[in-house]
């Protein structure tokens, strides 16, 4: 559970020692540092001196959202994979190799872009945001045999339909895939509510991929646990400028619970014109996945209401900043440089840059010299890590998994910022499939 | 099913008033010059973003709307500081929209002019570039992150339906108040006033006016000035509502501007009105009753419009009307 407010560090408390920073992240200064622990490691002797690794830096390239509405998601995930840039860069590199990282705009050439790294001679692409913009992206990457370590583009049917683990080489995600934050609202409205209470729920999502998968994902888990009916789904455009006609119509059928997986400008217009309608007097309890992705962009009325928010696979205060230091450091860092309470995004491009930097130093460990693409892909695959956030685990399907996040949208004074109190953490075996299965089956063999 | 009926057109109603204040400034421009605008959408975008900045400093002179001061009028409560909030909101966007006016005039003055005798492909390529360019200005000015001005709630607090015995939000019907003033405001200027007359003038026959001795440069220059102002009020009065002020919130109603002002006859301020609203009403009763079609809603109406009429509900080719 948590507060909703930054409480600081008390460095007295802290729990983690050298010894158990090491232990815990499998000994490498940069997996230490991006666990945001470096300072347990000033003067640790370098295992690695004696690989062949080449003397020029690495060149990186991140594609993401840096204007316009998907800009609030966007610019999150740049903040994320600079501050993990700085970190390793700060700590030595990746195997003694500095990180130089290219950001450009992903817009709707991500395809285009992907190719212009690999032109550019780009050791590793990270990116994009957009699920339609990944689909698209998958088979070049396959084709090009650069890794792409996907911050988002998230929808579920990715690597469980269209491209399984034997048509996929190169191309990985780290953030959580839809069906764990879709079923992790389906399950906070059967804790908040309990099943016998919820008999209708209707949705309003973005209409695109990403809207339609998290809108199936969530109506399977809700009818699996409760029998509840959909009274009503409608799907606005994405980066509507109203969203009058489908707020009416769920003031007219009054459900019990509302599920939006709508997001940046989206996710303000619908809470603004949703309390201007009345539409909190009209439902039970809303669910919303990414919400929360707007925190910097939420005003304090809208926050107002029976509203619960995702934060895929990192909250900020989860677990607590006076118990975890890691995200303390974080906080007061992003703060600091960015002027900004860091949100999933955030850990989007965090840990994407993360998840590869670490199987790198990896495999320069096994092998004594620095990889190919395809044994850097071989070792991703599998590979575990930590962040702030926690541990995640990027699995055979080369989807990452790590906890996802949910909790009761509030507001904090002290940050001029969207919290989230009462935080529920989901494990990924909660919410998400095992491997190989289907989730759409899976939550039907419920 | 009758309520929600009501409510429905309701919001189709606030949202063909909202598309009018936008396509207004669109159809003067082409009714008067025949140039097609394709910068009309910053135009407006901009003007969502000059709010932003205004609307911040205004409104931290007077009281907020929480204010719990009240007067009774007629036996009923007035918030006082709420009604003065919105006085100050709709002035902070009528001088949002006042900086178009140099803008405009500047454009026109400058880049459009020269072009008036060329081919219509170098207006689409230079209304195009200052696209573009705006963009740019936009980006720079205010960052690349969408603004939003935090005026809905406050808004939302100036008693309307209230009073009449049934909920629906206030912003929503001030906005409908302010477009139909603006439509009639514009109706009276061009078939009353002497300088609309002149226009009107001006845009049936060029030579003719020139001969009896009006400018036409300075008749089109403030044309295209108007235009940008409306389309600049159009952008504030959207961005005062539930809506951000970002990048790209230019090129959604440049489109719908077009399909309102062809449904409504190219040139005609009446089309625009009366294709707007319906455009509006259709489009939200078609989205109620068939969320699939929301991308197609308005387009479709169109369609449907131009097969009966195909010069559009109020055609006047080259004259404002």
């Amino acid at each position: 559970m948590t507060t909703g407010s930054h409480k600081p560090r008390d460095d007295g408390v802290a729990g983690i020692d050298r010894r158990d920073a090491l232990k815990l992240v499998g000994g490498s200064a940069i997996a230490v540092a991006l666990a945001g622990c470096a300072d347990l490691l000033e003067d640790e002797e370098d295992a690695l001196e004696d690989a062949e690794v080449p003397d020029e830096p690495i060149e990186a390239g991140l594609q993401t959202f840096l204007e316009g509405a998907p800009a609030v998601l966007g610019v999150q995930a740049e903040m994320g994979a600079e501050t993990a840039v700085r970190r390793i860069n700060d700590n030595g590199g990746v195997a003694g190799r500095d990180i130089e990282l290219d950001v450009i705009e992903e817009g709707e050439e991500a395809l285009e872009n992907y190719q212009q790294f690999v032109d550019d001679g780009k050791d590793v692409t990270f990116g994009p945001i957009s699920s339609g913009n990944h689909e698209a992206m998958v088979p070049e990457i396959n084709a090009q045999g650069v890794i792409n370590v996907a911050t988002d583009g998230t929808v579920t049917t990715l690597y469980e339909e269209d491209h399984p683990p034997e048509d996929n080489t190169y191309s990985f995600r780290f953030q959580n895939h839809d069906v764990m934050e879709a079923l992790a609202a389906a399950v906070e409205a059967v804790e908040v509510l309990g099943a016998d209470d919820i008999d209708t729920f209707a949705g309003i999502n973005p209409g695109y991929a990403f809207g339609f998968d998290e809108h199936e994902v969530f109506s399977a888990g809700i009818e699996q646990l409760t029998g509840a009916e959909e009274v009503y789904d409608g799907f606005p455009d994405l980066g509507t400028d109203d969203m009058s006609t489908h707020i009416e119509a769920v003031n007219s059928e009054e459900p019990d619970v509302l599920f939006s997986s709508c997001w940046g400008g989206d996710a303000t217009l619908l809470l603004e014109q949703g309390h201007g309608a009345g539409m909190f007097d009209s439902i039970e309890l809303m669910v919303g996945p990414v919400l929360y992705g707007s925190a910097n962009d939420l005003s304090e009325g809208l926050v107002d209401g029976p509203i619960r928010s995702g934060s895929r696979n990192f909250y900020w205060d989860e677990p607590t900043t006076d118990r975890w230091p890691p995200a303390a450091d974080l906080l007061e860092e992003v703060l600091e440089e960015y002027d900004a309470v860091p949100t999933a995004h955030f850990m989007s491009g965090y840990g994407a840059v993360t998840a590869w930097a670490t199987a790198a130093e990896k495999a320069v460990r096994l092998l004594g010299r620095w990889p190919e693409q395809d044994e850097l892909a071989e070792v991703l695959t599998g590979h575990g890590f930590h962040t702030p956030a926690g541990y995640h685990t990027m699995a055979d399907d080369h989807q990452c998994y790590s906890n996802a996040h949910f909790g009761e949208l509030a507001w904090s004074d002290d940050l001029d910022a969207a919290v989230l109190e009462n935080v529920t953490v989901y494990a990924p075996e909660e919410v998400s499939p095992p491997q190989r299965e289907i989730s759409l089956e899976w939550i039907g063999g419920w | 099913m009758i309520d929600s009926f009501f409510v429905h057109t309701l919001n189709g109603l606030w949202y063909g008033f909202i598309l009018f204040m936008i396509a207004s400034g669109l159809t003067i421009i082409f009714g008067v010059l025949g140039i097609l605008n394709l910068a009309h959408g910053e135009l407006y975008a901009l003007g969502a973003f000059v709010v932003f900045s205004v609307v911040g400093y205004a409104t931290g002179l007077v009281a907020s709307p929480d204010d719990p001061v009240s007067t009774v009028v007629f036996g009923v409560p007035i918030p006082v500081s709420a009604v003065v909030f919105g006085v100050v909101v709709l002035a902070a966007a009528l001088v949002s929209a006042a900086v178009l006016l140099p803008v405009g005039a500047f454009i026109e003055a400058v880049f459009v002019r020269p072009i008036y005798d060329r081919d219509e492909v170098y207006q689409l390529l230079l209304t195009y570039a200052l696209l573009l360019i705006f963009v740019d200005v936009m980006k720079f000015g205010w960052g690349t992150s969408p603004l939003d001005a935090g005026t809905y709630s406050g808004l939302n607090q100036i008693p309307t339906t209230e009073l009449a015995g049934f909920d629906y939000p206030s912003y929503n019907i001030i906005a409908m108040l302010v477009s139909l003033a603006v439509f009639v405001w514009l109706v009276w200027f061009f078939d009353r006033s002497k300088t609309g007359r002149i226009i009107r003038a001006t845009a049936i026959n060029r030579d003719m006016a020139t001969a009896i001795g009006v400018s036409t440069d300075r008749t089109f220059t403030l044309v295209f000035a108007m235009g940008a102002f409306f389309a600049g009020f159009g952008g504030a009065m959207v961005s005062i509502g539930p809506q951000t002020a970002f990048l790209e919130m230019g090129l959604d109603p440049l489109v719908l501007s077009f399909v309102v002002i062809v449904v409504g006859g190219l040139g005609s301020l009446k089309g625009a009105f009366v294709g707007a609203l319906l455009v509006g009403v259709i489009s939200r009763w078609a989205i109620w009753l068939y969320p699939a079609v929301e991308l197609a809603a308005p387009f479709a109406v169109m369609l449907a419009i131009l097969l009966v009429k195909p010069e559009g509900l109020f055609g006047t080719w080259g004259e404002i009307e």
